[in-house]
């Protein structure tokens, strides 16, 4: 008995439960064996787990008929940290810059607005900075001078990793918000935090403008998709 | 890379880099070394996107390169290494376990970005700590700075290869790439810094102790911009080390498995094992079939400070731990008291063994188990000879070592009688080759998590209509709890998702967490039969 085998406990006789001593036939197989170990509510937590799986994942119904259920994962403060660890290991890598989402694709009909909505980075300019000294030269991927302000300008728009949560939910909002009834007093709540939103970009944006060799700042460009939402230079006006 | 390996480090790549890097990762573990131009012919993507996916695949020491004749770069992919992804929560808690939540930071930052430079890590890491730190206090980077130190004392980081200082008198042109170089002894030294400061809060709601607008928050450009005093060191973490530990880790709890249940102390002769590995940390190399000797009187001067065994009882002990049949003890000869060593290599024998034990005796049944157990105590054995010595009857006894056969745990050895091989007059004796059934293990095991990372992402798939709905309602409760909302307003949100729906949310995250958990379990068993196999191949 060692190594990490689940399976081998070591029981007394006297710590079975009395029904399972009377059902007690008189073969030792695998699958009562370690049945006979456990207390009973932890007996009848597998045996749902086993009907679980049979009815979920349909186990046993492939190539091979599962004699023997599986022993029941760890469980306990270490088993938990570490799942928890990895599920949050996978949000968070997803939010690096070193996840290269592919391109979006281009739409049916070029339009005026493209030009000023980038949701991704330009000319396939990486988004962190590696030590190009250390890299092959080949790997270095030259970005022409004018893309390389634009940017600078629009990192403020796309949220850094660490920005809080209500930024990254309100341009979920943005983007979902149309399939959704409205209530109003959420839609009171989203409108307050997008105007703080866009008086930080605005604030940023003003010092830049110029550069823009644009006199609108950029919600003057959206194309309508996300209606419904933006409208936060006319607060007077009412919503239905 | 057998097919399994291959599909498994698709999977692993896409789950965390994305679909370019995936595509260009796995197309370097299929071909080998390629330069540039022909990976981008040969996948069809743009040069740039090539060259993205190279940037963040080389950051991540998942890819190297190499400068070959006539200048060309050839880009290799390490897969072994990409393979490692699965295992990084299992480095992180270990850091947890032995340097508390600055040492878990650490660890994290170096595996999330590949390779970091110290003052960029302490600088990271103090930040998060003060984040989670209460209002008013926080986080010094000394106190991060130690515990780098320590990591980097007990090896645990180590040094990335350095760019070698160019000489100004090299009259031609400048190499295509770097030829990285990194020597032994300054593979932990830590540079010497002196980080003065403390972690800031990322909170706007805080008011900055300088009174800046909210606006004209510090971006992240602008601190580049200093010059940073550890330029060009960069660190990483340093798997063997890790896996040295767990080897380490796997071998005390099955000393304390098998010996520890029946004495009176509690795991005493574990304890001594634990000490013995201890010692040899840092002088045996982590390839090593056994640890250096060690006295007797060395062990007794090194247990942990709480023991009072004496010394008689520790010469016991010892002896005790030689004597058993597993041998994850001998003895090496007789001066200073007794000298001690731990057989390494016959230790993940053992627990390769187990595992193969334990697999069979878990999908066949504790008779196929105790037949195989047979065959292995005895090497070969004839069909006859295995009825008779497990006392199991004749016809189910030819079952299981066929099916057992089948699944290639038990292989089936011809030894002819005469020359021409003729069935009826040739012995056919079963054995267990533990390398090749290990091997057959292992291939099955990746083949299990690239299945069970495949559902996950199935089972998240189908619900991702319901999954988007209700994070967006949990982000829409949550900003109004923070601006302060009524009861009866929360409750209508919440009543956006109806009754069905949040069993089916249930139902979905037990199902995820099983999976992960599953795939966690699956890597312990990975790491086991990887480390025996790698073991048994250098001594060969």
């Amino acid at each position: 008995m060692l190594g990490s085998a689940p399976c081998s406990r070591s029981f007394k006789w006297a710590d079975l439960p009395p029904r399972l001593l009377q059902d007690w036939p008189g073969e030792l197989t695998n699958g009562e064996l370690w049945e006979a170990d456990l207390e009973r509510q932890q007996l009848e937590e597998d045996q749902q787990i086993s009907s679980w799986l049979r009815r979920v994942f349909r186990v046993g119904e492939g190539q091979q008929p599962l004699e023997f259920r599986p022993v029941p994962l760890p469980s306990g403060e270490e088993g938990e940290y570490v799942l928890a660890l990895k599920q949050e290991l996978r949000g968070a890598m997803r939010q690096l810059p070193y996840f290269i989402r592919p391109a979006v694709p281009k739409r049916d009909v070029e339009r005026y607005s493209d030009k000023y909505q980038m949701s991704g980075p330009i000319d396939n300019a990486i988004d962190w900075n590696p030590d190009w000294r250390r890299l092959p030269r080949e790997l270095k991927i030259r970005v022409r001078k004018l893309q390389k302000e634009r940017t600078t300008i629009l990192l403020p728009k796309r949220p850094p990793k660490t920005t809080e949560d209500k930024e990254e939910t309100i341009q979920k909002l943005e983007t979902l918000e149309k399939k959704e009834e409205e209530v109003t007093s959420e839609e009171d709540e989203e409108k307050e935090e997008e105007e703080e939103k866009e008086e930080e970009e605005e604030e940023e944006y003003d010092e830049e403008e110029h550069e823009e060799e644009t006199d609108y700042i950029m919600s003057y460009f959206d194309n309508g998709e996300d209606f419904g939402g933006d409208s936060d230079d006319n607060m007077d006006e009412a919503i239905y | 890379m057998t097919q399994a390996e291959i599909k498994l480090c698709s999977l692993l790549l896409q789950e965390h880099f994305g679909e370019i890097v995936e595509k260009i990762g796995v197309h370097l573990i299929r071909t080998g070394s390629q330069p540039l131009r022909v990976i981008a012919h040969d996948t069809g993507t743009s040069l740039d996107q090539v060259k993205k996916a190279l940037c963040v695949l080389i950051q991540h020491n998942l890819v190297i390169y190499q400068v070959h004749k006539r200048g060309v770069v050839e880009y290799e992919a390490q897969c072994s290494r990409v393979l490692r992804m699965l295992r990084y929560p299992r480095y992180i808690y270990t850091a947890k376990t032995l340097y508390s939540d600055t040492g878990e930071l650490i660890v994290e930052e170096l595996l999330l970005n590949g390779k970091m430079a110290m003052s960029a890590v302490v600088k990271k890491v103090a930040d998060r700590l003060t984040e989670t730190m209460e209002d008013g206090k926080t986080m010094d980077y000394a106190e991060v700075s130690n515990t780098f130190v320590r990591l980097a004392d007990t090896h645990f980081v180590q040094r990335c290869p350095l760019v070698p200082a160019t000489e100004n008198s090299d009259p031609g042109p400048p190499p295509p790439a770097p030829t990285l170089v990194i020597s032994e002894k300054d593979m932990y030294l830590v540079p010497k810094l002196s980080l003065i400061g403390k972690g800031k809060r990322r909170r706007s709601s805080d008011e900055d102790a300088t009174g800046e607008p909210k606006a004209k928050r510090p971006k992240h450009t602008t601190d580049n911009k200093e010059p940073i005093p550890d330029d060009g060191i960069y660190w990483q973490a340093n798997l063997d080390r890790f896996h040295q530990h767990f080897r380490d880790q796997g071998i005390v709890s099955a000393v304390a498995n098998r010996m520890d249940q029946f004495t009176f102390q509690t795991q005493t002769s574990s304890e001594i094992v634990r000490t013995m590995l201890r010692m040899s940390e840092i002088t045996t190399s982590s390839s090593a079939p056994f640890t250096q000797p060690l006295s007797s009187n060395e062990i007794f001067r090194s247990l942990p400070v709480g023991y009072n065994i004496s010394k008689q009882v520790l010469d016991q002990y010892l002896t005790l731990l030689a004597d058993d049949p597993l041998e994850f003890v001998g003895k090496s000869g007789d001066s200073g008291g007794g000298m001690y060593v731990i057989n390494l290599h016959k230790a993940l024998g053992s627990l390769a063994t187990a595992t193969l034990e334990s697999v069979i005796q878990e999908r066949f049944g504790s008779r196929c188990a105790r037949i195989f157990r047979l065959v292995l105590q005895k090497k070969h054995l004839e069909q006859k000879q295995v009825e008779d010595f497990a006392m199991i009857p004749a016809k189910e006894a030819k079952d299981m070592l066929y099916k057992m056969l089948s699944e290639n745990f038990i292989s089936l050895q011809e030894i002819p009688k005469t020359p021409d091989h003729a069935p009826s007059r040739t012995f056919y004796l079963y054995t267990v080759n533990i390398l090749s059934a290990a091997r057959m293990l292992l291939h099955r095991c990746y083949k299990s998590v690239a299945n069970l990372i495949e559902r996950r992402q199935f089972e998240t798939k189908e619900n991702k209509r319901l999954l988007e709905k209700s994070q967006r309602v949990e982000a829409i409760i949550a900003s109004m709890q923070a601006t302060g909302a009524e009861e009866a307003q929360l409750q209508e949100i919440e009543e956006m998702i109806t009754a069905p729906e949040r069993q089916q949310l249930e139902t979905l995250k037990r199902n995820v967490n099983k999976l992960d958990a599953c795939e966690i379990q699956v890597d312990e068993t990975i790491f086991l039969l990887e480390s025996y196999i790698e073991s048994t191949v250098k001594r060969q």
